[in-house]
């Protein structure tokens, strides 16, 4: 039990240089099994550990215990000191070969069908509303950390770590891809778990549209495609604490969604305009978002059934 | 080298005494540790003694509706409780392991599950009483995983040996949910990693580093803890230490305290300040036993909440009966188990003052907390414990 990550995982691949770093997959030499390594070095001063690691990472062991089945399994953490100054945590992840991104592409020629669409967004919902429930936010949701087994079934990755790393973030010369994030995100507001909604939304899009929704290059740029589609929110509705003043767009009427997502019905429009709400406290929640009428809706499946 | 850091009388021994003399600034970490806990403890104390008052917001005609209404909702279910207000056996829940909960949920009258709910916002444990049930529900599942199939130790440690270590720590002690959380890592580390006698005092101290960082809002300087074990060991070798805990815990520090379920069972029975400080000395003696470790919290806190009732002779009358009643079924488990925990208590109470591990009867002798350990009827609690509740 305490021999150390090195001996028990044996390296494989490197999977993806993720947002924090790189993440190899690796075997499990006691089960054989797969399994994704992802390491944070973390900063030690002499108080050691720093409380927000262990805090964060304890948060993670416990989601565990829950065993939710959209959430992908935590199977190890291990700590081991590289310096004085620097500790390597090592999250040890259950490896899922092929996650949204893929998934997507690899769809045969007219995309997926609603009715499949209708699925994976369910299973992602239950489980963001699980994560949002225990007072854990994504802050990083995009199809990439999507997992979607051969079954079928939708994993969230990489939950929490945006946390862990943060404080970090700052040492690691890494493009954070901006195309998930919320306004308020975007304008450097505060914001809570409606981020990962607002994330849901542009994925959502993105299982009808098979490209994402919104490509900006820069955090303005961004912005304004988003205005493009919802529209300029009224005065209101615009954080008052931002540097980015409202004015520095034009006044857009909200376009037909149906124009951006030709595919999606009009229930599944519905939801993802709630999605895709400026305003974080007007935005849907995971919870209330899964008992939307979209998912009541029978037709589709039979629809393509036939 | 094994000894010397625990056996040594110089890290505090007389906790109030040490709280004057840190309070002239004599060592940093002290104060942290004595602020920490004081304030933690004039908090609980007083939104406990609140209970009176609450009480009497509520009329009792509306206390005998709501108990009409109780004893209408669980008549099918409890035929034993309500017939004359109590109940002939304490325990009326018998779930059978983890599946217990959904049955909780439904077995539950609502009077229950709002008294909980009430309990749970009125201590402070929650922000939005929408959450309080699957709150209460969640804390239930914890803790049954926070107790150990059997009381064994590694080899070379004793319980005597645990005991002193555990007096030790009570001694430094923070406050009080950090405490039992560093209990509950120290009984955890001894299962999963391997440790020389000679760094039990060591681990412990870690233990109670990993509890604060995960508790407090301050943190204690390694520098201070070092000084605290009177440099027996090295800033180093702590920290060493801590990720050795930290990957033999695998991370995994959650834990629901006996503590929280004791003031909610309170808080719902309306016990006195008094019954209160008592069942909470109990049950802090429990952490000196090391046979105690293989009962859930819950378990822990009911039994420690039932003694502290039949030793201060205080029952509260007919209203009091019908609020135990109400509390008394939320301790899951057998009245055995009960029964068997109340005579180890009893026991350890009896003796607490010949004892040489006794931080805790100190600790409890003070006016704060209202001299329960220095009170005549522990001498003869066991006697007490043969008596049907």
């Amino acid at each position: 039990m305490a021999h150390g990550t090195s001996i028990q995982y044996e390296r494989v691949a490197e999977i993806g240089g993720g947002a924090y770093g790189t993440v190899y997959k690796a075997r499990d030499t006691e089960s054989g099994r797969f399994v994704a390594l992802k390491s944070v070095r973390v900063q030690t001063d002499q108080n050691g550990l720093p409380v927000s690691t262990v805090r964060e990472v304890a948060l993670l062991k416990r989601l565990e215990q829950f065993d939710h089945p959209n959430v992908v399994r935590l199977m190890d953490v291990c700590a081991t000191q590289r310096s004085d100054q620097e500790t390597k945590v090592t999250l040890v992840f259950e490896h899922v070969d092929q996650d949204l991104k893929t998934y997507l592409e690899k769809a045969p020629a007219p995309g997926l069908p609603p009715g499949h669409i209708r699925d994976l967004m369910r299973q992602l919902l239950c489980g963001l509303a699980f994560l949002h429930s225990n007072r854990v936010m994504h802050r990083d949701l995009k199809p990439e950390n999507i997992l979607v087994t051969s079954q079928g079934q939708v994993k969230l990755a990489d939950f929490g770590l945006a946390r862990i790393y943060s404080c970090h973030m700052a040492l690691t010369p890494v493009v954070v891809t901006l195309w998930y994030r919320p306004p308020e995100v975007l304008l450097q507001s505060s914001y809570a778990t409606p981020v990962d909604i607002w994330s849901t939304g542009c994925i959502f899009a993105e299982m009808f549209r098979r490209k994402p929704l919104f490509c900006g290059e820069s955090e303005v740029d961004q912005l304004g495609k988003i205005l493009e589609v919802i529209g300029l929110p009224p005065e209101e509705e615009w954080p008052t604490d931002v540097s980015l003043s409202r004015k520095n767009f034009p006044p857009l009427l909200p376009g037909p969604i149906t124009d951006f997502v030709p595919e999606i019905n009009e229930k599944g429009a519905q939801l993802l305009l709630k999605m895709l709400t400026f305003d974080p406290i007007k935005r849907i929640s995971a919870l209330n978002a899964l008992e939307h009428p979209y998912f009541k809706d029978e037709e589709i499946l039979t629809q393509t059934k036939s | 080298m094994a000894r010397t850091g625990f056996c040594d009388p110089k890290p505090l021994l007389d906790l109030h005494n040490k709280v004057s003399i840190c309070s002239e600034g004599l060592n940093p970490a002290l104060i942290w540790i004595f602020s920490q806990d004081n304030a933690k403890f004039t908090r609980e104390v007083f939104s406990l003694s609140e209970g009176p008052t609450f009480h009497n917001k509520t009329s009792k005609r509306q206390v005998e509706n709501n108990l009409l209404a109780y004893s209408h909702a669980s008549l099918s279910s409890f035929p034993l409780c309500v017939a004359d207000g109590c109940m002939e056996k304490p325990v009326l829940l018998h779930p059978p392991g983890l599946q217990g909960l959904h049955s909780l949920q439904v077995l539950m009258p609502s009077l229950l599950r709002h008294e909980v709910e009430m309990a749970l916002e009125k201590l402070d444990l929650i922000w939005d009483r929408a959450y309080a049930w699957d709150m209460f529900l969640d804390m239930m599942r914890t803790q049954m995983q926070n107790s150990f199939p059997n009381t064994d130790l590694p080899q070379d440690f004793t319980d005597a040996t645990r005991a002193v270590l555990v007096n030790w720590l009570i001694q430094v002690h923070v406050s009080a949910e950090t405490l039992y959380l560093a209990i509950h890592l120290l009984n955890r580390s001894l299962c999963q990693i391997k440790v020389y006698t000679a760094n039990l005092q060591l681990l412990g101290m870690v233990c109670l580093f990993l509890a604060a960082k995960k508790e407090e809002c301050l943190l204690p300087e390694v520098s201070g803890l070092c000084y605290l074990m009177d440099h027996t060991y090295t800033k180093h070798q702590l920290l060493r230490m801590e990720r050795k805990v930290l990957c033999g815990l695998k991370f995994d520090l959650s834990y629901c305290p006996p503590l929280h379920f004791l003031i909610v069972f309170a808080s719902v029975a309306r016990c006195s300040a008094k019954v209160v400080w008592m069942a909470r000395y109990l049950l802090e003696l429990s952490l000196l036993e090391g046979q105690c470790v293989v009962f859930q919290p819950v378990q822990l806190a009911g039994a420690a909440l039932c003694l502290a009732r039949q030793v201060l002779e205080e029952l509260g009358g007919p209203e009091g009966e019908a609020a135990w009643c109400l509390a008394s079924s939320l301790h899951v488990g057998s009245e055995t188990v009960l029964l068997r925990i109340m005579h180890i208590l009893a026991n350890a109470a009896a003796n607490a003052h010949t004892r040489e591990t006794c931080a805790t009867f100190i600790k409890f002798s003070s006016p704060e907390t209202m001299h329960v350990s220095r009170h005549p009827g522990l001498k003869n609690a066991s006697g007490l414990v043969g008596i049907c509740t």
